[in-house]
């Protein structure tokens, strides 16, 4: 007020009609007027939109200068309810909802690699994994498994086996894995934020609120190594496959909420030095083994929870890597993060290649990014067909080669 | 249902006594879901077989849940009158098919047949409404005051 009653009296106003001069000079003056008040920012502590957004960004900025601790637990401090998705789930169809929350494109086949066969070694894995196959079905005795836990009486010692045997003779090759870390069991915990909902009832009815997603998954087995993994595709690259979209609300998958401790957990705490993740094994829990999936007539459903579990769980692990290294959603990746996955069930081997290109999935981050996950994924494939008198009939050696690809993988 | 004791043979039923309603979800649902209310006393696994043997419909999974109807209405005696609880089943069919409920009441344009007494009397009625109108020439303006 006080400037426009200085410039009032200004000599060369007056030359001009009054109303024109005025208003028109008054804006050139100020523009060109050196700032000799600090600057008009909205309140603070008001009850308004504008303060709330000013908190928000102040809190974001505050954020960008802690470190990666500090910043995981700044997003993860404050408990609310959340959506818990499971990446071994019996939801029909719940890769193409999972590829909406995750911001995933599914590409079917693995992108291209060169890698030189080496016989010697080829022939020296083949009969390590045949003999574990062995060791399991014809040569130990095993008694029948308690209902329900065939698959990890079974199927999780000789994978075990197969890990351990394909990480040491492949050590040699791929110097990663002798310096890598093998996790049996481990942890791997995701949080994040997606999109936005309207509360339908109770004392906060009607407001606005963003979506809350959290997986705790459990894989059979991981190895982490201390570099990361080349990526498939340049960061800004054009891939032609759409992510779903899934316009019905996340209940209706059916998801439920839950409230708990938020956690972002790779497999090891955040100072450990193999940081980056390599591969993980996954094993088919029995609910989801075909026989039992096809005598409740969803034979075609056993490829969905498959490719479900890939995308979820390795979303979960390459996110949990970005967020060890300080990316955010408001901060995102500046390198692609690339892991791989194999999931079986002893019989049939399925091979997933991720690649995290964005993290930024908030409703306030998505609506300028045109990046998106990539997802690469193979049908399921037979190893063998049977074991029979001390032999294993039907061996598929495309499924080992497939696996020494995998693990020969280097940065 | 009588009860079952190892040994007894598998228990059929020929003629259920029940029936299940298709209604229209209050809420919009997958594409693959399909709502009914059902009677109170019988399970997903009934559902399920019911829809699979007698209509044929391949069912991939059911959900069910119970909606609980109020009881604090109150009749002309002030006596509290319960509005009965029902349960609902959302099904979720196989082999991706999908189903829209239909629409039940479509907008009809030329209710009644030429030259009626219905519709002589609904052209009568419109152009009473039409003469009791305001000018639109007065945009919104009263006609109360004025020449």
């Amino acid at each position: 007020m006080a400037s426009c009653c200085r410039l009032l009296l200004h000599p060369f106003l007056c030359r001009k009609p009054a109303c024109l001069a005025f208003s028109r000079n008054v804006q050139i003056i100020a523009s060109t007027a050196e700032s000799l008040y600090p600057p008009i920012l909205p309140s603070r502590t008001a009850k308004s939109k504008s303060a709330k957004r000013r908190v928000l960004l102040e809190f974001f900025e505050q954020l960008r200068a802690c470190t990666a601790q500090e910043k995981i637990r700044a997003l993860t401090r404050i408990q609310r309810e959340k959506y818990v998705i499971y990446p071994q789930t019996f939801a029909l169809n719940a890769d193409r909802w999972y590829q909406h929350y995750t911001k995933t494109a599914y590409v079917s086949g693995l992108p291209e690699k060169t890698f030189d066969n080496d016989e010697s070694v080829l022939s020296e894995l083949r009969s390590a994994v045949c003999n574990s196959i062995l060791q399991e079905h014809w040569y130990m005795k095993k008694g029948r498994a308690f209902a329900h836990k065939e698959q990890e009486h079974s199927v999780a010692p000789y994978l075990r086996n197969i890990v351990c045997a394909l990480k040491n003779v492949l050590a040699k090759e791929n110097p990663v894995l002798g310096l890598s870390s093998l996790d049996f069991d481990p942890q791997v915990n995701f949080y994040w934020l997606r999109g936005e909902r309207t509360i339908p009832r109770g004392h906060r009815s009607g407001r606005v609120e963003p979506m809350r997603f959290q997986i705790d998954d459990k894989p059979h087995s991981q190895i982490r190594i201390s570099q990361q993994l080349p990526e498939f595709v340049p960061l800004e690259a054009d891939i032609s496959t759409e992510v779903p979209v899934v316009q019905s609300a996340p209940d209706l998958l059916p998801l439920f909420r839950r409230q708990y401790d938020n956690n972002i957990f790779v497999g090891a705490k955040l100072e450990d030095p193999c940081c980056y993740g390599h591969t993980q094994f996954h094993m088919v829990p029995d609910r989801f083994r075909r026989d039992k999936m096809s005598k409740r007539g969803l034979s075609d459903q056993v490829e969905v929870t498959l490719r479900a579990n890939g995308i979820a769980s390795l979303f979960a692990w390459t996110g949990a890597q970005a967020m060890y290294q300080g990316f955010w959603s408001e901060e995102d990746v500046s390198r692609p993060f690339v892991s791989q996955a194999v999931i079986t069930d002893g019989q049939y081997f399925s091979f997933f290649c991720y690649q995290l290109n964005t993290l930024a999935l908030t409703q306030r981050s998505d609506g300028s990014n045109v990046r998106k996950n990539l997802c690469w994924g193979t049908e399921s494939m037979r190893l063998y067909e049977r074991v029979t008198d001390g032999d294993v009939v039907g061996w598929n050696d495309a499924v080992l080669r497939l696996l020494v690809r995998f693990l020969l993988n280097k940065p | 249902y009588p009860l079952y004791q190892l040994g007894n043979p598998q228990m059929r039923l020929f003629r259920p006594p029940f029936t299940m309603t298709l209604v229209r979800p209050g809420k919009e649902q997958p594409p693959d879901t399909v709502q009914f209310r059902i009677p109170m006393e019988i399970t997903k696994f009934d559902v399920r077989n019911y829809l699979e043997t007698i209509y044929s419909v391949p069912v991939a999974a059911v959900r069910t849940r119970i909606q609980y109807c109020t009881n604090k209405k109150r009749n002309h005696l002030n006596q509290r009158v319960k509005r009965p609880d029902y349960k609902v089943a959302y099904v979720q069919l196989a082999q991706q098919q999908t189903f829209q409920f239909p629409d039940i009441f479509p907008e009809t344009e030329n209710k009644y047949e030429e030259g009626s007494a219905e519709e002589m009397q609904e052209k009568f009625m419109e152009d009473e409404r039409q003469r009791q109108k305001p000018d639109p020439r007065r945009g919104g303006v009263t006609e109360w005051f004025g020449l």
